[in-house]
């Protein structure tokens, strides 16, 4: 009763200017509180600063990741390698930011390639409903039962290891998370006015999925895609450690560790598995940080 | 008036919520007092603060409210007839011994929504039982009697059987009165109820609050009534007080508030009620605009920006209280003027 | 609860044959002739010889045949032989399916109780150092992985302070093979912990957090019962269903870890012995495991499930 009072005068009757004030006032409001997110912030920073370090600093090293030297081999931390030289006598430190590079290729471009058809899959469950959504919820309970590791692998058993197959494997066992949260999305936005409107107006139904619906939901997408990065560095550097990942020529922060699984090498080559082990770490909990902070930043629900 | 007939006497209390590093005032200098065995309803618009004023007393609120009074006392009547006095607001831990021993058992709570008020996974019977067998130590078989007895007093059908029931078994309105029966159990002196008709249709709103008025008369308990009604309110208060984002706006024995209403939005609240047999042409009052958001208030009165009467003296510094007749207080510039010009 | 359990049941035979499916045609697409393990390199030379090996195995049968012989030979427990060493993968299921067994049971039920505990203090007292120590532990056990928690164990407890054993299960002549036994388990069963601990830590933290937001708790604490209560008979038992519906939809995870795991302790498990078939491409080998390790997800989800249900009245009512 008293409380529906003066209600009309809330709603309506609010000028685009003030909208647009009061969507750039949010914004701020959001920004303001990412920055206050101390750890957001640093994680970008460290995202940032080591991808950075990947890609230019390799190109001003004497040494490069791939260059032999039995002579200089297993030599510890010092002046000429900062982080020391695995068996064959390559340069860890070029070693440890080629292979940052690889790492942060296949998780990158896994998580793209897996949104993209999690989010075809989504789409098409969440647009169309009945019996293609259930199918495709069934499967998506099928793979998720399934330990993600040994799903990997049998993937890996049927077509092999090295890069170019381990980014299909992710992308075909990674879809599954992106697909419901778009389907869940579809669902919410399928009744809304203006997707009743473009069907309406006879649009094409793939038009309105990707047109119309799509761009609405792509902040939740966005987000989730960097949320799944670090699931897929740390799934290569797992199964490159194992020995059944990239091939052994490509160096990533996993396969750089697995030169070191012997037993003896645990603490007399310690620095063979604990530098790449502790920049992987690092890089993963920017990220997640980020992607933390992101979510706050874009989707405050 | 008489310390032997106040049960709650509340002075200067505030409350303010941190979110984001900020402080919201949301209760500003609140001060009332329950009389023994009478109703106090406080009404106001939502999210004036009335649920957050009786929550602070009863310190229920979470760990991001701040809570601030000169006195928060409640005074126990000992058997003896000795008035023992409780400072809540001196209590250091809010869920510690000392609230502990008052909730339940001196003050009770009804709360708004029935629907999520009751643990879903426990049967309804052990929920009312469990303050009982607290604060009483009695036997198990013996809660079970009084919790019969109270089910039955409540209207609650085949009470036994109900009380091995689950929530999820009960409609709203049964469910209400199992909370309701969980205020009561213990014989408190004292019940808050909190807007506890709104989430029900009007004919158990009739049935809730002539339990509640039967309960007043045959034990002479203390009721404290949050509302919007004003309809409830006419019918159940002795006493008024009508907030207003956060402040008591005006104060008073029902009658002068009905009968004479001197604040503004006292005026328009009494306006915007519908009386029955009113007549077809005669329109409802609405109040201009929409309540502020506590985050953004200015200096001054928080009802200037909807107030027709609202002048320059209304924007700046602190709005005196006026008292126009005996315990009827109002927050408003005009009433002095008033008195000035009468 | 009973209608529940079976139809609980039933979901599983077609999520198995699915599984079992999606298993087989994957090593068909492979390509891998199982024919040219077997034969002798003579035979090799024969085409003819060949043939008819094929022909005697079934081979050139319609797939879908193959596949409903070979489901029908798995339902019988008859698995076949491992390509590269002609070991019977029965026998390689017995040697190794019970160490992943106890080492996943233990380290489920170590960070189930730990984790739920960690994060009901955590919510309880937040801000409190244990509040902390969930929220770091939360925070590293998913970002470390849990090949590299292993190797930092081996590293301090193995070899620098040489308490605990390095890999295996068992000591050839310890003294007191039980206690031999757990040495064993230790350091493995930590580092699977800490991975599902992380994941719990969080997820019961909040739970709690918004459980204790709730109405039902405001009226528990108004009926003047002890804060300690609220917590444990309001509180925690409400959170506890969602926690373990988490759990549920976490076992794979479980199951993931003791992979990793297995292969840096030397854990003689399942997990480890499909790395190396993986490695080896002894497709035979890959496919029996898979398949006994999707059927032990499954079963421990199926039991986790059926606890869970209990939990909610609603459920239990339709006993």
């Amino acid at each position: 009763m008293a409380n529906n009072m003066g209600m009309a005068a809330g709603g309506a009757g609010i000028s685009k200017e003030a909208r647009q004030t009061r969507s750039r006032e949010m914004m701020r409001r959001r920004i303001r509180k990412f920055m206050n997110n101390k750890l957001s912030v640093i994680g970008t920073v460290f995202t940032v600063l080591i991808v950075l370090c990947c890609f230019v600093l390799p190109m001003f090293s004497q040494y490069t990741y791939n260059e032999v030297d039995i002579a200089a081999g297993a030599v510890p931390p010092c002046a000429d390698h900062i982080f020391g030289t695995d068996r064959l006598g390559r340069d860890l430190f070029v070693r440890c930011m080629v292979g940052g590079r690889y790492s942060i290729y296949i998780g990158v471009i896994s998580a793209l390639t897996s949104t993209v058809l999690g989010v075809a899959l989504g789409a098409i469950a969440g647009y169309f409903g009945g019996k293609i959504d259930s199918l495709i919820i069934r499967l998506t309970e099928i793979f998720q039962s399934f330990p993600q590791m040994v799903l990997v692998m049998i993937m890996v058993a049927v077509i092999g290891r090295g890069m170019g197959n381990l980014l299909i494997i992710f992308t075909v066992t990674g879809w599954m998370q992106t697909a419901r949260l778009v389907r869940n999305e579809f669902l919410a936005v399928k009744g809304e006015t203006f997707v009743k409107a473009s069907e309406a107006f006879g649009m094409p139904k793939w038009k309105i999925m990707v047109k119309e619906i799509i761009p609405n939901i792509l902040t939740p997408i966005i987000v989730s895609a960097t949320a799944v990065i670090p699931g897929y560095i740390l799934s290569e550097a797992s199964l490159s450690f194992l020995g059944v990942g990239v091939s052994d020529s490509t160096p990533t922060w996993g396969s750089i560790m697995n030169s070191a699984t012997s037993l003896g090498a645990i603490t007399n080559y310690w620095w063979m598995w604990l530098i790449p082990a502790a920049l992987l770490t690092l890089f993963v909990l920017s990220v997640n940080f980020f992607g933390d902070g992101l979510r706050d930043l874009l989707d405050p629900r | 008036m008489s310390e032997k007939n106040v049960i709650l006497k509340v002075r200067n209390l505030s409350t303010s919520f941190v979110s984001d590093g900020r402080e919201v005032r949301i209760v500003k200098n609140v001060s009332f007092d329950v009389k023994r065995g009478k109703t106090l309803a406080i009404v106001g618009e939502s999210g004036c603060g009335k649920s957050v004023t009786m929550n602070s007393i009863l310190r229920l609120l979470g760990r991001n409210a701040k809570v601030t009074a000169d006195k928060i006392d409640f005074y126990e009547k000992m058997p003896d007839g000795d008035m023992k006095i409780h400072h809540i607001n001196e209590f250091k831990k809010p869920n510690g011994k000392e609230m502990n021993f008052l909730r339940g058992q001196k003050i009770s709570m009804v709360f708004q929504d029935p629907m999520s008020s009751l643990d879903p996974v426990y049967r309804v019977g052990d929920q009312v039982m469990e303050g009982l067998r607290e604060h009483c130590k009695i036997s198990k078989k013996e809660a079970r009697e009084r919790t019969l007895e109270i089910f039955k007093k409540l209207g609650i059908p085949d009470p036994e059987k109900r009380m091995n029931c689950y929530p999820y078994e009960f409609s709203g309105g049964m469910k209400q009165r199992v909370v309701i029966a969980i205020a009561i159990i213990c014989n408190p002196d004292l019940i808050i109820c909190d807007e506890p008709t709104t989430a029900l249709d009007v004919t158990i709103q009739a049935q809730i609050m002539d339990i509640l008025q039967d309960l007043q008369d045959t034990l002479g308990i203390s009721i404290v009534m949050i509302t919007h009604n004003m309809g409830l309110v006419a019918q159940m208060a002795s006493e008024v007080c009508v907030m207003y984002m956060g402040r008591i706006v005006e104060k008073g024995a029902a009658e002068d508030i009905f009968d004479h209403p001197c604040h503004p939005y006292t005026q328009a609240l009494l306006k915007s009620v519908p009386v029955l047999g009113m007549s077809g042409e005669k329109e409802l009052a609405t109040i201009p605009g929409a309540t502020p958001n506590p985050a953004e208030l200015k200096d001054g009165c928080e009802f200037a920006d909807r107030c027709s009467y609202c002048t320059e003296a209304c924007r700046s510094g602190e709005i005196p209280v006026y008292e126009i007749s005996a315990g009827h207080t109002v927050r408003c510039i005009r009433a002095g003027q008033q008195e000035v010009t009468s | 609860m009973l209608k529940y359990t079976i139809k609980k049941l039933l979901m599983m035979i077609p999520m198995l044959l699915i599984i079992s499916a999606l298993i087989f045609f994957g090593m068909q697409a492979t390509g891998i002739d199982p024919v040219n393990y077997l034969a002798s390199p003579d035979m090799a030379a024969n085409p003819e010889l060949m043939e008819q090996l094929r022909e005697s195995m079934g081979l050139n049968d319609p797939i879908i045949v193959q596949y409903f012989r070979w489901l029908g030979q798995m339902l019988t427990g008859n698995f076949g032989t491992s390509l590269s060493t002609g070991t019977p993968i029965a026998s390689i299921i017995a040697n190794y399916l019970p160490a992943t067994l106890i080492l996943s049971t233990i380290a489920l039920i170590l960070s189930t109780i730990l984790g739920i505990a960690l994060g009901i203090i955590s919510a309880v007292r937040q801000n409190g150092i244990i509040d902390y120590i969930g929220r770091i532990l939360a925070v590293l056990g998913q970002a470390v992985p849990q090949f590299i928690i292993g190797m930092i164990l081996l590293a301090v407890f193995s070899v620098q302070l040489g308490w605990l054993p390095s890999s295996g299960r068992y000591s050839a002549n310890a003294a007191n093979p039980t206690i031999d036994a757990i040495q064993h388990l230790i350091l493995p069963v930590i580092a699977v912990t800490i991975s599902m601990c992380a994941v719990l830590v969080r997820y019961t933290r909040n739970s709690m957090l918004d459980i204790m937001n709730s109405d039902y708790i405001r009226l528990a604490r108004s009926k003047g019962i002890p804060e300690w209560k609220v917590y444990i008979k309001h509180g925690f038992r409400n959170a506890l269903r969602p926690v373990l519906v988490i759990l549920v939809s976490r076992i794979s995870l479980l199951f993931s870890g003791s992979v990793v795991v297995e292969n840096v302790f030397a854990w003689p498990g399942v997990g480890a012995e499909l790395t190396d078939a993986v490695v080896a491409g002894d497709y035979t080998v890959v496919m029996v495991l898979a398949l006994v390790i999707a059927a032990s997800v499954l079963v421990a989800s199926f039991l986790l499930d059926i606890i869970t249900a209990l939990l909610d009245p609603r459920v239990r009512a339709n006993l």
